[in-house]
């Protein structure tokens, strides 16, 4: 097991790890600051199509998706229920527009109704944390760890914590294959994990700890002999095996990015562009 | 000759110990010389070798007494950083060591971090990558790589700081024989073609026979005797005492001069080197013996034996028979095909009898481990069928098989999880539906079977690696399985540790059940199996009782497996005397030579 890259060369490959993270903060930032679902999904819809360009495998993003569907249809659900005084003051609506209410008799939630406005903007959160949650691996996967490496280096991250980082990246994989071996084993004692109820489970489960905690510490202090054999001080006076240069392309990203997100915040503060009401309500 | 390391009078102490790990060492390592450094667990071979790089006692602390001079550099006064440019180096556990995400950042991350210029880096990358035959690997991230590959990375990423002494703790323990045989190799060719000081600490006997200049012999932190590997080996008594395994063969020659029969002879002195390195011997020296210690000189000795004396008529040796009892375990036509396509099992059928003792060995990926799987339920065949006894395994669940097969992990650890031995024993059983009195009264049965019962209210880990194994052994003996897997349970073990926990394995063969012991090392297994399934590339090459199997040697050779040093003397003894001695043994072997009556 290793962490995901993309397989084939591309734009995205060949650019630096410094403008991809450039491209990051304004995306996430828009993300974060657009209330708008029509400016937020289109954003979201780039992302998507630049990660399936880059090479991002469909399994992967359907997998976020998986995980992240009973989150949002909470979202959603609660958002257009229960989220009526934001929306009325963002739309500048005294009444919003019901989509359905529930029957009346119905303990405790029972006349509530779902409104088109509160259901926009429970779309609008699932837009900017799909964006934000994608985003990540649209720079991550199509970056060499080592490029990566240095290019948090060049933007004065202290090399300790880049370590922290790059040596992550070689041993959470091992952990992982730790944890399913650790878990076999309790399988093989004879514990039938089919027939148990959660509460035991999870008991189990917990128990996994006892193993991994002490072979993590056993490894960690091995890890700290291997280190100091190998000069290693957390000092970022070091020398670097993988360059990390700028190109054309780099600048031209970096000052792309910096005049979109600079005007996208102006039309947002002059013109309301992105703002929730943007082309659904005067 | 020019020491690159020598050690005065050196004593350890690490912090919060009472304990003295090195007790007054002296010794000098010589430019281009392979020492090797042999002694049990915890007779401070480590720490030996963490004191010749300078983390021990600058990393650690404690109380260090004396000196240690690396190329001229005290130990004490130069900080880690500058000695690493002069030692490198390699430890036991291939995964652990390699911190970066592809070869050429692990080669590089040292120099990286002693600042040697980007361009200096590039140069030696190929170089060190072609000394290990890593040519190609330079993106390959290290996880794609096999055990042994990952050893000879790690040595390329030592080497690559251009020392003049390389230190090998235990680099072989954790691979199979193919890893091994490739890290010796290197390590030869680094010596013969780079010059470097090489000192390797390894419980491979044959190997270190072999491959050594010299042999320093640690025992609870002393060095108790520093010589050539003729002279350490062939006090096969001493070696014994301190719990060390001699080579095969000169386990042989010893008991065959008990027997009063010598074995002088001018041609073995000269392939052992004797008369040449007598004026070279070291401080701590012994007398010369005629023991031979290698395989080539076992055989020049056996030639000079046969003319001297009459080997006794072939002993014979009647196998057990198990072939009329039900078999307990039965694999039909099993095939299995991983998710990517890999065939890892080719049509396999064996039988299993009860009360068997059945070795299985091949190299990793031969399939030993997918077909352990298929016993436990862990993998469903992609066709074919596993029986335990007239029970398809697909119809169990792997709590309900749990009950007719314990499977004991090759690291023990990973099975216990409770505060108390007694707690681990009892933990499975209210799971398996055992009402309370029955817990207690397995519980104590199984403790008292694996003689635990006096550590019961114990921790678990508070006890030796040995006794954990044999905590999960009671554990799984409480649930009363008719099979007992061990997966490779000598693996990382010195020769105490594998002979106690394969010594349990016997207790339970005689108890009745059926064993299966998964392992690379051949040389430890005739007291024990009577039976050995050599697997290859998922087949079975070979099923045979033992004592045959281990005759087979172009099959065992030509899957990287060694067969025991007494098998290739009793095959070299049978062609000298022209009748077939099936010997499988150093014992076996010995027994065949009685005194001439005078």
């Amino acid at each position: 097991m290793k962490l995901q890259t993309v397989k084939y060369d591309s734009l995205f490959t060949r650019l630096d790890f410094r403008s991809k993270l450039v491209v990051m903060l304004s995306v996430t930032i828009l993300a974060f600051l657009w209330e708008s679902p029509i400016a937020g999904g289109l954003l979201m819809l780039s992302v998507i199509s630049f990660c399936l360009l880059a090479g991002v495998r469909l399994n992967y993003l359907g997998n976020i998706l998986k995980v992240m569907i009973p989150f949002y249809i909470f979202l959603i659900l609660s958002m257009g229920f229960f989220n009526v005084e934001q929306v009325k003051l963002l739309t500048h609506k005294t009444e919003l527009t019901t989509l359905f209410s529930l029957p009346q008799t119905w303990w405790l939630v029972g006349n509530a109704k779902m409104s088109l406005e509160g259901t926009l903007y429970g779309l609008n959160i699932v837009f900017k944390t799909l964006t934000m949650i994608l985003v990540i691996p649209l720079a991550i996967f199509t970056t060499d760890v080592n490029q990566m490496t240095v290019g948090m280096v060049r933007v004065k991250i202290p090399y300790k914590v880049v370590f922290i980082f790059s040596s992550t990246l070689r041993f959470v994989p091992l952990l992982l294959e730790e944890v399913q071996s650790i878990i076999e084993s309790q399988r093989l004692r004879g514990l039938n994990f089919e027939k148990m109820g959660l509460l035991k489970k999870a008991q189990i489960y917990a128990k996994v700890a006892v193993p991994l905690i002490l072979n993590s510490l056993s490894k960690s202090q091995k890890l700290e002999i291997v280190l100091q054999s190998k000069a290693f001080s957390g000092s970022s006076n070091r020398t670097y095996l993988h360059e990390s240069a700028l190109t054309t392309p780099d600048y031209l990203l970096m000052t792309g990015s910096t005049l979109l997100f600079v005007t996208a915040i102006a039309l947002y503060f002059g013109f309301g562009i992105g703002k929730f009401a943007w082309l659904l309500y005067t | 000759m020019q020491a690159i390391a020598v050690l005065d009078k050196v004593s350890y102490i690490y912090p919060n110990s009472k304990e003295t790990v090195l007790k007054d060492i002296s010794l000098s390592i010589n430019k281009g010389e392979f020492l090797g450094i042999i002694g049990a667990t915890g007779a401070g071979k480590t720490t030996l070798c963490l004191a010749l790089t300078g983390i021990v006692p600058q990393f650690y602390g404690g109380r260090f007494f004396g000196a240690i001079a690396i190329a001229g550099l005290d130990s004490l006064e130069h900080p880690v950083s500058e000695l690493a440019r002069h030692v490198g180096i390699v430890f036991e556990d291939p995964e652990i060591q390699i911190t970066a995400t592809s070869v050429e950042n692990e080669i590089a991350f040292a120099l990286e971090n002693l600042c040697v210029p980007r361009e200096e880096i590039l140069r030696r990358i190929p170089i060190v990558l072609k000394s290990v035959r890593l040519e190609g690997f330079e993106k390959k991230n290290p996880q794609e790589l096999s055990g042994g590959q990952k050893q000879r990375l790690a040595i390329a990423a030592a080497l690559a700081l251009q020392p003049d002494l390389l230190i090998l703790d235990e680099p072989t323990s954790q691979l199979d024989p193919i890893g091994s045989q490739e890290v010796f190799a290197t390590v030869k060719e680094l010596k013969e073609e780079l010059g470097v000081a090489i000192v390797m600490v390894s419980h491979a006997a044959e190997e270190m026979a072999e491959f050594c200049d010299r042999l320093a012999l640690l025992a609870n932190g002393k060095l108790l005797a520093v010589g050539t590997p003729d002279e350490i080996y062939a006090q096969v008594d001493l070696l014994e005492q301190n719990k060390l395994r001699p080579p095969e063969v000169a386990q042989a020659f010893s008991q065959i001069q008990h027997k009063g029969i010598n074995t002088p002879s001018s041609d073995l002195e000269v392939m052992m080197g004797g008369a040449e390195r007598r004026p070279s011997l070291p401080q701590k020296s012994c007398h010369l013996s005629q023991i031979p210690v290698t395989l080539d000189a076992g055989i020049v000795a056996l030639n000079e034996l046969r003319s001297q004396t009459s080997p006794s008529d072939p002993p014979i040796f009647t196998a057990s028979t198990h072939s009329n009892k039900p078999p307990v375990l039965s694999v039909q036509n099993l095939k299995h095909t991983y998710d990517d396509g890999t065939e890892a099992l080719k049509n396999i059928s064996l039988d299993i009898h009860e009360g068997e003792y059945v070795l299985i060995v091949g190299q990793n990926g031969a399939g030993k481990s997918t077909l352990v799987k298929h016993f436990l339920n862990l993998l469903k065949p992609t066709s074919g069928k596993v029986l335990v006894g007239d029970r398809d395994t697909r119809e169990l669940s792997v709590s309900d098989l749990a009950q007719s097969i314990g499977y004991l992990a090759q690291n023990p650890d990973n099975q216990i999880f409770n505060t108390s031995v007694e707690q681990e024993v009892a933990f499975a059983l209210p799971f398996l539906g055992y009402a309370p009195d029955v817990v207690k009264q397995e519980t104590e049965r199984s403790l008292k079977a694996m003689q635990l019962w006096d550590q019961r209210h114990a921790h678990p880990l508070s006890l030796p690696k040995g006794e954990r194994g044999r905590i999960v052994i009671a554990a799984l003996l409480a649930m009363n399985p008719e099979i007992i897997i061990f997966d490779e349970p000598t693996t990382g073990q010195d020769y105490q540790g594998a002979s106690s926990i394969l010594e349990v394995s016997r207790q339970l063969h005689q108890m009745g059940k059926t064993v299966i012991v998964i392992t690379h090392h051949l040389y430890l297994m005739p007291d024990y199996a009577d039976r050995a399934i050599v697997m290859g590339k998922g087949t079975i090459l070979l099923d045979a009782p033992l004592r045959q199997a281990y005759h087979q040697t172009d099959l065992l050779e030509s899957t990287y497996l060694t067969p025991p040093q007494s098998v290739t003397l009793s095959q070299k003894l049978s062609t000298l005397c022209d009748r077939d001695y099936p010997l499988i043994t150093p014992t076996e072997f010995a027994n065949c030579f009685t005194p001439l009556p005078v």
